[in-house]
């Protein structure tokens, strides 16, 4: 009799122990990044690796990190696909897409910067995760592609919306020929 | 909490004392029984026998009788929390009839608002809701006792509603830097959920008709109506919800005994 109180009571402090223990698992699709393909402007269906192409956010510090190196080449990329995530306060996001970013030939080195324009919604995930914010291209004018302040021509050649509705990075948002 | 563990202890204290009444009357038997085998005389333990199962036959047959009635009170949990936890304030009254010798009808009735800080999102769930069921009591009382040691079954329902007061936005890539709290105010009202409960729960009768009593509950929702793109966190009378259907809940009750009627007590060969 005793005994099964005293475990009764155990079992009922114990439960009441244990209310902070979940964490949002890294698994659970959140916030997505807007998922950017590089294509061959000469033959358009073959994907064609960027070389040395950094992407830096206006108004941001350093670029995305790409890599897992220590040095500065960690913001640096040469493959065929980048993730870049978007400002969840705002509904533009601007990024400078720079070629040949530190080659020691300037004429190679090529700034262009493109505007996404979107709209936000947030949704819910769970109690660990909270919300996620889902963006939208808009359908008129998704994006702006301007030449870098110093003009230098434009390297991207054609830009082109597969998925106007950003909610997962499973496929791919954006496709960019050159 | 705190409150609740000292209650606990004073009541666990309070059964401690009916067990060792319990023990009392059990060495007198055998300490007569060591008596007689001291005595290694084969008559004399006869004699000793007869007269033991005659006078304990005429004692019990007309003394033991059941009083049947209603039994209502108050969960002091809920009452002490709202004391010490800021973001709680609730109320429950419970009441049983005793139906039969074992059988209990039992219902509780509350009202909840609860406040829940996580580390994400900040909601307050209030409502009211009632359940409804029956006790098992599985204990033998001594003569006079009217303890109980139940298990028993209740059907829940809750009507309620939701204010999601601050959210955040999970982003595992805060290149952007991370995005301050949004206050958001929000209300979801008329959401309903309703379940079923496993109750474990034992109840001492402290003095005259006053029963102390503490019950331990495993929730299964059978129903939750939720809001749009947002959960319900918490259920009044359910309590938290997790990622499945189950829940968990505990009361200490103090509750006082209206007498109805009594039955008497047959004796069982």
């Amino acid at each position: 009799m005793k005994k099964i109180l005293v475990l009764l009571l155990i079992a009922t402090f114990s439960f009441s122990g244990c209310e902070k223990d979940d964490i949002c698992d890294a698994n659970t699709s959140t916030t997505p990044r807007l998922v950017i393909e590089f294509y061959d402007i000469t033959t358009p269906s073959l994907l064609k690796k960027v070389t040395k192409l950094k992407v830096i956010g206006d108004g941001a510090p350093e670029g995305i990190v790409f890599g897992t190196a220590t040095d500065d080449s960690k913001y640096l990329t040469s493959e065929s696909t980048i993730s870049i995530p978007l400002k969840t306060d705002a509904d533009t996001t601007t990024y400078s897409f720079i070629l040949n970013y530190g080659n020691a030939n300037p004429s190679l080195v090529n700034e262009d910067k493109i505007t996404f324009n979107y709209t936000r919604e947030n949704l819910f995930v769970s109690r660990a995760c909270g919300y996620k914010t889902v963006f939208s291209l808009n359908a008129t004018s998704p994006y702006t592609h301007t030449d870098a302040t110093i003009p230098d021509l434009l390297w991207i050649k054609a830009i082109s919306v597969e998925k106007n509705n950003i909610d997962n990075e499973y496929e791919t948002h954006i496709k960019i020929f050159f | 909490m705190k409150h609740t563990l000292k209650y606990s202890f004073s009541f666990l204290l309070l059964m401690s004392l009916f067990l060792t009444q319990a023990q009392v009357t059990v060495p007198t038997n055998t300490s007569t029984e060591r008596t007689k085998i001291e005595g290694e005389i084969p008559e004399a333990p006869k004699q000793a026998k007869t007269k033991l199962s005659t006078t304990t036959k005429t004692d019990t047959i007309p003394v033991k009788t059941d009083r049947y009635g209603v039994r209502v009170g108050i969960d002091l949990y809920k009452i002490t929390r709202g004391l010490y936890d800021k973001n709680y304030n609730g109320i429950e009254l419970v009441g049983d009839y005793r139906l039969t010798k074992k059988y209990f009808l039992a219902a509780e009735l509350g009202n909840e608002n609860k406040t829940t800080q996580d580390a994400r999102l900040n909601s307050t769930a209030k409502g009211t809701y009632l359940k409804f069921g029956f006790d098992y009591n599985g204990y033998e009382n001594w003569l006079n006792m009217e303890n109980i040691i139940s298990v028993g079954l209740r059907y829940g329902a809750s009507t309620f509603s939701q204010e999601l007061n601050s959210y955040k936005i999970y982003n595992p890539n805060p290149y952007w830097g991370e995005v301050p709290e949004i206050v958001n105010g929000d209300k979801f009202s008329g959401l309903t959920a309703s379940w079923i409960e496993v109750v474990a729960g034992v109840k001492a009768k402290v003095f005259n008709n006053v029963f102390v009593g503490f019950s331990l509950r495993l929730n299964r929702l059978i129903s939750n109506h939720k809001p749009a793109n947002f959960d319900n966190l918490y259920i009044p009378g359910f309590n938290r919800t997790y990622n499945g259907d189950f829940g968990v809940g505990l009361n200490y009750t103090v509750t006082y005994f209206v007498p109805i009627y009594k039955k008497k007590v047959t004796a069982k060969k």
